[in-house]
């Protein structure tokens, strides 16, 4: 696995959602570095726009303003199914509910991105147990999710997430679904994927024993976002440059 | 694409719900094969049948008979190569259940005017040579294990003889009619001599006359043409009769229990339209429980299409297996309902005008059910999918 080149840049960025007819502000005019490599942890009461922000960095949300860049990627120039592309190649999900498919086995969830890589199948099959094996699942490869305990799911999840080697883990509240000693775990996979892999990771979370595994912390509120008083990173030394558009200036 | 395994593993999900819906396509795609099968026999009775043959019965009705006389008068008119009488007999072997259609005919003619006809056992000279003789079709002398050589006991129910006896038929000849539409499998001919002379000693009851006349016309004549001049003959006779081409008379024979096309049809339609609708309900379900599944699938990159087919693969899937063991399942019992209906509907089979409908609104069933929860999954965003209740 390849230490992520993929930087996260939220340039002038603002979602607006229609809710009752009237529209909501998530973000107006939001700008956010984070350096490629870096772990960050995202805080903040409910509907503060913490996984709005997640979704805007993982493509799965375009802004109605701004630019979203990851790596050298401006999203909001691609296609849907460029997106959904791009997503395979670059991010990794990993989600409060696990979300791993019920009918797979947990090799086959992991097998699942693979899929959509040009890997033969004795590549995926290898690329997958090794995935399993970092997150000491590898012994339960043929078990169904319904067969898991909801760390050792969680623990799937993140084997799935990282198995394509993707630049950027994105995590939505990883732990909170699970007892203090899974979550300990999850957090301790997280740790390593940072430290060992230098993977990109954005986790939301509402633990602060959570967001202490991370470098830099990052509070939003009301649609604004406020630096971490716990990260190693400031929003200045954070920023990474990011290539213009073409046609635009340098 | 998605792999196949999931497709058919979340087909798969709820086991009794898919087996419920697969056994009802089986029952309905069975139904429509036999149903169709039905309506196509009756059409080929029509379009098969001899272009070459008249039927003339009485313009009453058929139950009417005619003198046996007419026979040499339609015989005279320009076009008619030769005639043979046909008279419906109504008995049936030692028990009433055992009744199928026998007819008195002209033994010596019935192999020039059915000439597609073929004898697997026995000979047309030994049916000939003796007035006891007769000819069965190849399914009924199966089914009561008859063979050629054998003498048959035959109760007449219309032509009872009066000493309460059992009319007795020598078998010379057990019969083939699969080249010929007209004629089924399960039927006994004998000679309409053996008939009438009992008759005439006053050794069997039952009416005079002729149920009707079959018409071979000579070549370069047509059945109107024929027809109208064989009517006209007789128009002012103690006896008006109606000439009607071989196919529409078949048709005709048939529809007297009813428009049995339309009512065919119609149980047909409300089968298909029950279980479009019992198959869409189960797509939708199935849809909406794979909601989540789709949501994963577009975060890891599957695009809208995989979603689509995730969905359309399984309604084609299940309506394969369901319609596909119906279909089988008709092809499988073409033989008992040859033997149960054959009389009625000659020619009964499980054709390719009966498969290839069958098999195209299977896709329309499939398509019809898949279309909706496909759709819906293109067009489900991530967020949308995964914000879902399970």
């Amino acid at each position: 696995m390849q230490e992520s080149q993929h930087g996260v840049e939220l340039r002038g960025v603002s979602r607006i959602y229609t809710r009752g007819g009237e529209g909501v502000k998530v973000f107006d005019d939001v700008d956010l570095s984070v350096n490629a490599g870096a772990f960050c942890a995202l805080m903040g009461p409910s509907g503060s726009g913490k996984s709005t922000l997640l979704n805007l960095v993982g493509g799965l949300d375009r802004p109605d303003s701004g630019d979203v860049v990851v790596g050298d990627t401006f999203l909001s120039d691609l296609s849907e199914s460029a997106l959904a592309e791009w997503r395979s190649e670059n991010v990794g999900f990993v989600f409060q509910g696990f979300n791993l498919v019920p009918v797979l086995t947990a090799f086959e969830n992991v097998e699942l991105p693979l899929l959509l890589t040009g890997l033969s199948k004795a590549e995926r099959k290898e690329h997958a147990m090794h995935a399993l094996e970092l997150v000491d699942m590898g012994d339960r490869a043929k078990h169904r999710p319904g067969q898991l305990s909801g760390g050792q799911e969680q623990r799937v999840a993140i084997a799935r997430a990282i198995a394509s080697d993707p630049g950027v883990i994105l995590a939505d509240e990883p732990t909170g679904d699970l007892d203090f000693e899974s979550a300990c775990q999850v957090l301790d996979l997280m740790g390593r994927l940072h430290t060992e892999l230098g993977k990109t990771i954005l986790m939301v979370t509402h633990d602060p024993r959570a967001a202490e595994r991370a470098e830099r912390v990052i509070h939003l509120d009301k649609g604004r976002i406020s630096e971490s008083s716990e990260g190693t990173e400031s929003a200045d030394d954070g920023f990474r440059e990011v290539k213009p558009r073409e046609g635009e200036g340098a | 694409m998605v792999p196949f395994k999931l497709i058919w593993r979340n087909l798969l999900r709820h086991k009794l719900r898919v087996l419920l819906t697969a056994g009802s396509l089986t029952v309905a795609f069975f139904l429509l094969c036999v149903l169709q099968a039905l309506v196509v026999s009756l059409d080929q009775g029509v379009k098969n049948a001899s272009k070459k043959r008249l039927v003339v019965q009485s313009a009453v009705s058929l139950f009417v008979n005619l003198p046996a006389s007419y026979q040499g008068k339609i015989e005279t008119i320009e076009g008619v190569e030769e005639s043979m009488k046909m008279t419906w007999f109504g008995g049936y072997y030692r028990e009433p259940a055992n009744m199928f259609a026998q007819f008195a005919i002209d033994a010596d003619r019935m192999e020039r005017i059915y000439s597609s006809v073929e004898l697997v056992e026995g000979s047309w000279e030994e049916f000939k040579s003796s007035r006891m003789s007769c000819l069965v079709g190849k399914e009924t002398a199966k089914k009561y294990g008859w063979s050629v050589g054998d003498r048959v006991p035959i109760v007449g129910m219309i032509y009872p003889r009066l000493d309460g006896s059992e009319w007795q038929f020598d078998i010379a000849g057990i019969y083939d009619a699969s080249q010929e539409a007209s004629i089924d499998d399960l039927t006994m001919y004998f000679h309409w001599e053996y008939l009438d002379e009992a008759m005439e000693a006053g050794a069997a009851g039952g009416a005079d006359g002729i149920g009707v006349y079959s018409v071979l016309l000579s070549d370069g004549y047509s059945q109107a043409g024929v027809g109208a001049l064989i009517d006209g003959l007789f128009e002012n006779g103690p006896q008006r009769v109606q000439s009607t081409p071989e196919g529409e008379f078949n048709a005709q024979f048939v529809s007297m229990v009813g428009n049995v096309p339309f009512f065919v049809g119609t149980i047909g339609m409300g089968v298909l339209i029950a279980i479009l609708l019992a198959t869409l309900n189960t797509m939708l379900m199935s849809g909406r429980e794979q909601t989540r599944d789709v949501g994963v699938l577009k975060a890891l990159g599957f695009d809208g299409s995989a979603a689509f087919w995730l969905l359309l693969t399984q309604s084609l899937l299940l309506c394969g297996v369901g319609a596909g063991t119906g279909i089988l399942l008709a092809l499988g019992v073409e033989g008992p309902l040859q033997a149960l209906l054959g009389s009625n509907f000659p020619g009964l089979r499980i054709s390719s005008d009966v498969l290839a409908p069958a098999v195209l609104l299977a896709v329309a069933v499939a398509l019809f059910a898949g279309l909706a929860p496909a759709l819906r999954a293109r067009r489900l965003t991530v967020i949308e999918a995964l914000r879902e209740e399970a």
